[in-house]
């Protein structure tokens, strides 16, 4: 009888306990506002204004409701206070569901915002369990972040998906939040986001579209890198695979432009830093090996002399352009992007300690040396260019 | 210690003072023991108390065990009292050789006519035996001399005599001699030999066994041909008195689990047996639980098979059902065609089994816990989809998932009860009309009629019914863990389930094995069906004579 007794008390304990302590974190799907993208701006009198874009799940055309409606599938909204959560919570008023950060793909910092130091959003990044890292970290560029957000999209239903997409695609600069907080805690190594911007497409309508890359200060925004310091940048941040260099290899003629284009298949790049007579040295080497992809000289590519005169000129071209950039980096902007104090540290443990301390201000007075090899492995399916004839192919 | 109050539930008592008694004697343990605490932990004991046979059977008043009387009058007077108001009873005098006075007692319903008139009332009328008045040597000339292909029984008590009448024998009495004999011929009222329903095989045998024991016994015969396949009789049941007889090939089956199980059956005290389902909680370990410890199957390879392998199978009369054990857990995803398929496809089948008894398990739980506690691992097009297929829906996802897989529950059961004809249509129409009527309503949300089908789908997977059963029952409770508790809740509950099944032994053997305990070989017939050249059936059963030996 006691043990029955025993077993009935707990058995009642267990279920009373399912029952009150149970439940309490339960959030059905429809009582969450899931947010896509949110954006930090500042405004002019120094307020921080959050914009999130809330996906509305009812709007998205799918199997049950044939047809399109006309609501649009997502909704932006915009609030202003002081600091970060704050702002939140505010935001949170305006809602009849619970925010949901756990499918947020992007988080767009504001150009202003950036340049003004991001310290105010970085607790909504880190601190709130909500908020997962594998959002991609975006910065407007000529715009604000609320702007962004309200552009829409053509390709995808939802616009944020849109550039998630083409963040993870790696066409431009790809950061997310983890790799973004990481730089930012490293002394030695700056951060480097996505810029996005708008511009109106063929139709007239106003899209976003991710061609730069921001280049950060410590917490504050230092500018933008774009065309071929961009380059630069994707080749010596492990992005190179698959980028499409062009080269003029020999002058244009009556028939050719005298330029071949070559696709990059593997590539390795090395930081090495040196310490010598008290001085801190930076040596950048840059190995790839590309495929020929298109032709356009009178150059016969399966004759070994014309690869290699090829090969002499995309190693020159590289150089300039892997150079050029760190140059833009240390004078104009200032910032360690490539992370040289982080392999100061890993190579020379002991002299980084005097380092350190300084690294912001001796960053741009180090000497860089830059050394590219590039081989081409392929060279297509024909050896000579396409439209010569035979006795105009060298 | 409590009071406890029975009502009179006794028919066959007017006083309440004797209900007592009554349930003691009926529920197979002293008085004294009922609801006391001792029980909680007496299955063993309840379970290995003997009693005789004889001494169930010696509980009506009217079979004595007291020797046969002289004369036949007596004895006619005292059978006519035993089967008082029976419409059937045949009792007839009749002159054996002359001057041989034999009294014929049978129940016309259970004997065959014919066979009784040409194969025992033909003979016995034209029977001349010398010298009848020696009593001695009577009996033995009188069998030697009968042309009958039916062998008969001595008897000379009353009680045996009665007992070889309600089997459907013919017993003689003699004049003066306390003895008689008894003569089998029973009935031959059987079905048709029929493929099984619930087993049914695309390449196999297309038998299967019928409620007629003997028949049965015949069916097992024919398969394995050695003397070595031993077929013990029994009887269980105060009341019906039904035969089982527990099968088994010597030497191959571990003789501790042939012990075990003679001893457990002989230990029953039920009323009735009606089929093997009163027999399996009855002698299985743990009786506590859904989950089969006894594997049953009505088609005559399985059990051949089975008893290859070292097992023990009891037959009983009245059911096609035959009980299989030991068994462990994974019996529960194996079907007999496994081992008359391609080997490889068989393991595939297998893994499919097993991949969709997970899903059966699991599926409706996982959404749950998901969809309400952790959105962050839906990817976001499904996250997406997802909420706007719930959008309109009034009832939290756990409800939802509980209200569908509860009418899952009940169309399944209507569609057992119903006429084969309509059972089908109606279950599988009635799901999708239900599921399609309810989601356009907007009552219950798309994702959980793929869930319920897709889990329903799942459970038909598994080969052995009250395998699914188990899983399907299992399934509610873990739905709430998740409701609960999310994902953790859900691992909590798997948990709790796996010390469950680790818990469990069917006659010794570990439910879990030859996973846990781990054993290698013996993976070979439960992770795959090993082609038949490595999976050497004594292996089998020698590694799991070990395991049983050695607890």
């Amino acid at each position: 009888m006691r043990i029955d007794r025993k077993a009935h008390l707990i058995f009642v304990l267990i279920v009373g306990l399912v029952f009150v302590a149970g439940c309490w974190d339960r959030r059905e799907m429809d009582e969450i506002a899931l947010v896509m993208a949110s954006g930090v701006d500042i405004t002019d009198d120094g307020q921080l204004e959050l914009s999130v874009q809330i996906a509305l799940p009812t709007a998205i055309p799918g199997t049950l409701q044939t047809g399109g409606t006309d609501k649009k599938p997502v909704q932006v909204i915009s609030v202003k206070g002081r600091a970060g959560l704050e702002v939140f919570a505010l935001l949170q008023q305006q809602l009849s569901r619970q925010l949901f950060l756990g499918h947020r793909a992007v988080i767009v910092f504001g150009e202003k915002f950036a340049k003004a130091g991001i310290d105010q959003a970085l607790d909504v990044l880190i601190r709130m369990p909500d908020s997962r890292y594998n959002s991609y970290v975006l910065t407007s560029y000529g715009t604000t972040a609320k702007e962004l957000l309200n552009a829409p999209y053509r390709m995808e239903v939802i616009p944020a998906i849109g550039m998630k997409n083409i963040e993870a695609a790696k066409y431009s600069v790809a950061v997310k939040v983890d790799e973004f907080i990481s730089d930012l805690s490293t002394v030695g190594k700056m951060p480097v986001t996505g810029a996005a911007r708008l511009f109106e497409d063929a139709a007239g309508d106003k899209t976003f579209q991710i061609d730069k890359a921001a280049v950060y200060r410590g917490n504050k925004l230092a500018g933008f890198l774009s065309g071929k310091y961009l380059k630069g940048y994707k080749l010596m941040s492990g992005q190179a695979k698959g980028m499409k260099i062009a080269v003029q290899v020999e002058p244009v003629r009556e028939k050719t432009k005298g330029i071949v284009t070559v696709e990059i298949l593997r590539a390795k790049t090395k930081v090495l830093t040196h310490w010598e007579k008290d001085t801190p040295r930076v040596t950048v080497s840059f190995e790839a090996t590309s495929r020929a992809l298109a032709n356009e000289s009178s150059l016969d590519l399966s004759k070994a002399n014309h690869v290699r005169r090829l090969e002499t000129e995309l190693t020159d071209k590289l150089r300039e352009t892997i150079s050029d950039m760190i140059a833009k980096t240390q004078r104009e902007y200032r910032s360690d992007i490539l992370g040289f104090g982080r392999e100061f540290h890993i190579q020379h443990a002991k002299e980084w300690k005097k380092l350190k301390g300084q690294w912001d201000e001796l960053y741009p007075e180090i000497p860089v040396a830059v050394a590219a090899e590039m081989k081409i492995e392929r060279i297509g399916r024909i050896q000579a260019p396409g439209p010569l004839s035979k006795e105009e192919v060298q | 210690m409590k009071k406890r109050k029975y009502f009179s539930a006794n028919p066959y008592s007017n006083e309440i003072g004797k209900d007592r008694e009554y349930y003691a004697r009926h529920l197979y343990f002293p008085a004294s023991t009922i609801f006391s605490d001792v029980r909680v932990k007496s299955m063993k004991r309840r379970t290995n108390r003997q009693r005789p046979i004889g001494e169930l059977l010696a509980e009506p008043s009217y079979a004595s065990d007291a020797v046969l009387s002289d004369k036949l009058d007596d004895i006619e007077t005292e059978i006519r009292k035993i089967f008082d108001k029976c419409a059937d009873l045949v009792v007839r005098r009749l002159m054996v050789s002359a001057d041989v006075p034999v009294m014929v007692v049978y129940l016309k319903a259970l004997i065959d006519e014919g066979m009784w008139e040409q194969g025992l009332l033909m003979p016995l009328m034209n029977l001349e035996i010398e010298n009848t008045q020696d009593p001695v040597p009577f009996f033995a000339r009188f069998k030697a001399t009968l042309p009958s292909s039916n062998p008969p029984k001595n008897t000379s008590n009353m009680q045996e005599a009665v007992r070889l009448i309600v089997h459907g024998g013919i017993v003689l009495f003699f004049e003066s001699r306390k003895q008689a004999l008894s003569f089998h011929i029973d009935d031959q009222l059987q079905r048709q030999l029929e493929e099984p329903m619930t087993e049914a095989v695309i390449r196999g045998p297309r038998v299967g066994f019928i409620e007629k024991i003997t028949v049965n016994m015949t069916l097992l015969r024919q398969l394995i041909r050695t003397p070595r396949l031993k077929l013990e009789r029994m009887t269980v049941g105060t009341i019906t008195d039904t035969e089982i007889v527990v099968a088994y090939i010597e030497n191959l089956a571990p003789p501790a689990v042939i012990e075990k199980v003679k001893k457990r059956l002989s230990a029953i005290s039920l009323d009735s047996v009606m089929g093997t389902g009163y027999l399996e909680e009855m002698i299985c370990d743990t009786p506590y639980t859904p989950f089969p410890l006894i594997k049953t199957t009505e088609r005559p390879d399985a059990v051949a098979g089975s008893l290859i392998e070292g097992k023990v199978a009891v037959f009983v009369n009245g059911t096609p059902m035959v009980m299989i054990m030991p068994i462990t857990f994974w019996y529960g995803f194996q079907s007999v065609e496994d081992y008359y398929l391609n080997f490889i496809v068989a393991s595939m089948l297998r893994w499919l089994r097993f991949l969709f008894a997970l899903f059966a398990f699991t599926m409706p739980s996982i959404y749950v816990a998901i969809t309400t506690f952790h959105q962050e691992m839906i990817p976001t097009s499904l996250a997406l989809s997802l909420a706007a297929a719930r959008e309109i829906v009034p009832f939290p996802a756990m409800v939802e998932t509980l209200i569908m897989e509860a009418t899952f529950e009940a169309l399944r059961e209507a569609g057992v009860r119903l006429p084969r004809a309509v059972g089908q249509t109606i279950s599988i129409v009635g799901a999708l009309v239900i599921g399609q009527a309810a989601v356009q309503a907007g009552i219950i949300s798309a994702p959980i009629i793929i869930v319920v089908s897709l889990t329903g789908i799942a459970s038909f997977l598994i080969p052995q019914t009250a395998m699914s059963q188990a899983i399907s029952l299992f399934r509610f409770p873990l739905v709430l863990c998740a409701g609960m508790f999310g994902l953790y809740g859900m691992s909590a509950g798997l948990i709790a389930m796996l010390i469950h099944l680790a818990s469990l032994h069917s006659l010794g053997m570990p439910y879990l094995w030859p996973i846990a305990p781990f054993n290698r070989k013996g993976t070979l017939d439960v992770l795959f069906r090993a082609p038949w050249r490595f999976l050497h059936k004594r292996q089998q059963y020698l590694l799991q004579k070990r395991e049983l030996e050695n607890p």
